[in-house]
Order: structure tokens, then C-alpha cells, then sequence
């Protein structure tokens, strides 16, 4: 039978390795969130102006600068450096989308909520899935969760640089 | 092991522990600040991008000299009611809006009851695999607006309207359209040179500003027209509301 030091060890042993998936997880949420985005900022920018929470002028210089954090945020993640300060800041932006998404919801508004899209226009007949937005994001925020936790992982330039690897 | 040995590789364990603490400590600051460092950088890039776009499209701006409203839209007709129609040519649920309110609204018009603002937005053109179809029908019916045939290329656009997320129509197709409703080679001309592109872009713009952000957005005398939870509005829906704007 296992001792409860043999799997206290073994849990040590894996959660690098769950670290490593959850950190690369999130890396690649954000690549793909402003991958989509930056080829077409204005319209990015339109879908920051649909939640209606800043003037147009704003909202522009918000869905423009937006992606361009993102690619830097989950570049940042791929290559693991300073990972437990990035899944921080990962998660804020995290926590911002999901107060963005219930403000439209509580409002009413019906628009795309442009996580993974330009977002912005929303067809007739289609109803916004709020819900499920903010459930995916909440998915995402126990990813940045576990790399904030644990942020030793495999494959990271931290490891690297501190001299684990 | 004697004491004293004990007691020395005690003391260099204790020292290289303190070491590899040092460094983690140094690690984590250095990589902070380059994280926050790249980030700000990342954010500045994005301003910079969008601050260069909006004066290359400034610059390349040429505005259709029939063009009312702030220069963002073309009128037909002259009566009392002012009704706006944001629509994209790339957007399927305006051409089901014109198919089945349109013959309505051009009676009004020729009744003189209505004066329709068409304003021609592009916010579909992730919809056309990279070759921005709204943006590009949409510059061509301003040129056909200046050659005084806007209408009749709108409503052939919608006849000849492409899927959504196919190429859209090619430049060269577009003025054939155009040929086929009477346009010469200045219409020609100006959808090959993409004369009117940025004005677009501002157009859009404008629709956006006004806290609109979906198409058709139809709009009689200042007043968005919706079906129940904010649906296309139906013909008696928009009825309705010019007859009441009309007091």
C-alpha cells in the first residue's frame, strides 16, 4: 500500500507537469483571443464600443491595444517567464472580460461578446450565450489558478534561468 | 564524519541554499520587469498601429460629393420622415430586411412620406476571406452614388448578394453590376482604385459612434426600429413607427 509520503512525493513530482499543461493551456488561449482580433482592430474596436461602457474614442484605443496584449501576454506564457506575475495579470484580464460580459448580460444588451471573434454585431434571431461565455472564462481563470499557485513548471525560461533544469 | 567536518558541510549547504535563494530572488525580479516591460510595450504597438491606420485612411479619404448626413450616407426621396438604414451588402439578414420591407419603403418614398438615408457600412468584413467584400461593395455604391445610380446598384448588389464567408464578388463582377444598371468607366475607375475604401471606413465609424453596433440598424426620425427582444423589425413594425413619426 502507498504511503502518505510516497503520494505527497508523487503529487510534488506531478505538479510540474500540471503546471506546465495549465500555463501552456492559457498560452494559447490568448494567442488564439488575439490572433482573431488583430487583423481587423477597428472592428475589434467596434466590439469594445458594443458593451457600451466607454465612449467610441476610447473604446477604439481599448480593442486596439487589446490584442496586441494579449499575443504579448500568451507569448510570455509559452516561453514562461516571470509565470506566476503573467498568470496574475492573465487572470485580471480574465476577471475584466467576465464583469464585461455580466454587465452586458444584467443590461440586456445583446451582442456577440467578441472573446473569440470581432464580436461587436449580433444577427437577429441569435441569442447572446452569455452563461457559457462567462463558464468558459471561468475555465480559463483555474487555469491561470493552478500557474499562480504552482508556477514551477517544465519548459519555462524561469526554470532556466534559476538553474532547476 | 567528524564534528567539525559535519559542522563545515553544514555551513556550505546553508550557503549554497542561500545563493539559490538569492538568484530566485534576482530571477523574479528581472523577469517581472521585463514582463511589465514587454506588456507596455505590446499596448504601445497597439495605440501606434491604430493611430498609423486612422491617418493613412484620413489621408486616402475622399468623400462622395452627394453624400448627406455628416457626409456618411446617400438620400433618396424627399419627404418629412427621416428614416436611416445601416446595412452591409455582406450582411444576410439586411437583404431578407429589403426583400420584404423594401417595395414598402420605395412606395413610400414615391408617395413622398419618407426620406431614406442610406448609409453603407462595412463591419462584415472578416465575413469574406480576407477580401474585405463589404468594404468594397460598399465604396462601389458610393461611386455609383456619385454617378447618380445608387439605388439601382444597391438593389442589384442584394439580388446578386454573395454567402457569407465566401470571397464575396470580385472587383471586376462588381463593375459589371455596374454596367448592367448603366455605369460607365468613372464607376469603373473608382472601384478599381478603391476611391471610396476609407470613406467607408468612416462611415462605419460614424454608425459605431452612434452606439450602434449590428446591421440593419433601421432608424426612423432619430428612433431605432425593433421587432420584440430586439429583433429585424417586421414591414407593420416599421409602418407603424413612420406613420407615427409622422404624427
Amino acid at each position: 500500500m502507498e504511503t502518505r509520503q510516497q503520494s505527497t512525493a508523487r503529487m510534488t513530482a506531478a505538479w510540474p507537469w500540471i503546471s506546465t499543461v495549465a500555463r501552456l493551456g492559457l498560452a494559447a488561449v490568448f494567442l488564439v483571443a488575439g490572433g482573431l482580433k488583430i487583423t481587423d482592430l477597428s472592428a475589434s474596436g467596434r466590439a469594445v464600443n458594443a458593451y457600451r461602457l466607454m465612449d467610441f474614442e476610447t473604446a477604439k484605443v481599448v480593442g486596439a491595444v487589446q490584442p496586441f496584449l494579449e499575443i504579448a501576454l500568451g507569448l510570455l506564457l509559452l516561453i514562461g517567464l516571470a509565470v506566476r506575475l503573467s498568470a496574475i495579470i492573465g487572470a485580471i484580464l480574465l476577471v475584466i472580460f467576465i464583469a464585461g460580459i455580466a454587465s452586458a448580460w444584467a443590461r440586456g444588451l445583446q451582442i456577440d461578446c467578441g472573446c473569440f471573434s470581432k464580436g461587436g454585431d449580433l444577427a437577429a434571431g441569435r441569442t447572446a450565450q452569455y452563461g457559457l461565455e462567462i463558464l468558459r472564462d471561468v475555465g480559463f481563470l483555474v487555469l491561470a489558478g493552478i500557474v499562480m499557485a504552482k508556477p514551477r513548471s517544465r519548459f519555462s525560461l524561469d526554470g532556466l534561468l534559476m538553474g532547476e533544469q | 564524519m567528524s564534528k567539525g567536518a559535519r559542522d563545515r558541510a553544514n555551513a556550505r549547504r546553508v550557503v549554497e541554499q542561500q545563493k539559490a535563494a538569492e538568484r530566485r530572488r534576482r530571477v523574479t525580479i528581472w523577469t517581472s520587469v521585463a514582463v511589465v516591460a514587454v506588456l507596455v510595450i505590446a499596448g504601445l504597438v497597439g495605440w501606434a498601429t491604430l493611430s498609423g491606420q486612422e491617418k493613412t485612411d484620413a489621408g486616402k479619404l475622399t468623400t462622395p460629393s452627394v453624400a448627406v448626413d455628416d457626409s456618411t450616407a446617400f438620400s433618396v426621396g424627399s419627404g418629412p420622415v427621416v428614416v436611416d438604414l445601416y446595412e452591409d451588402f455582406m450582411c444576410p439578414i439586411c437583404h431578407q430586411f429589403e426583400n420584404t420591407t423594401g417595395p414598402t419603403i420605395k412606395q413610400m418614398v414615391s408617395q413622398n412620406k419618407v426620406t431614406v438615408r442610406y448609409h453603407p457600412v462595412s463591419i462584415l468584413d472578416r465575413a469574406s476571406n480576407g477580401t474585405e467584400y463589404s468594404t468594397r461593395s460598399a465604396g462601389a455604391a458610393a461611386a455609383a452614388a456619385v454617378d447618380g445610380k445608387f439605388l439601382q446598384y444597391h438593389d442589384v448588389l442584394y439580388a446578386n448578394q454573395p454567402e457569407e464567408n465566401s470571397d464575396g464578388l470580385s472587383n471586376a463582377k462588381l463593375i459589371e453590376l455596374g454596367k448592367s444598371v448603366g455605369l460607365s468607366d468613372s464607376f469603373a475607375t473608382a472601384v478599381n482604385d478603391k476611391t471610396y475604401d476609407a470613406w467607408v471606413a468612416k462611415v462605419t465609424d460614424t454608425f459605431s459612434s452612434r452606439g450602434y453596433n449590428g446591421t440593419p440598424t433601421i432608424v426612423v426620425a432619430g428612433k431605432q426600429v425593433q421587432g420584440p427582444n430586439q429583433t429585424l423589425p417586421t414591414t407593420q413594425d416599421f409602418t407603424q413607427a413612420v406613420t407615427q413619426a409622422a404624427g
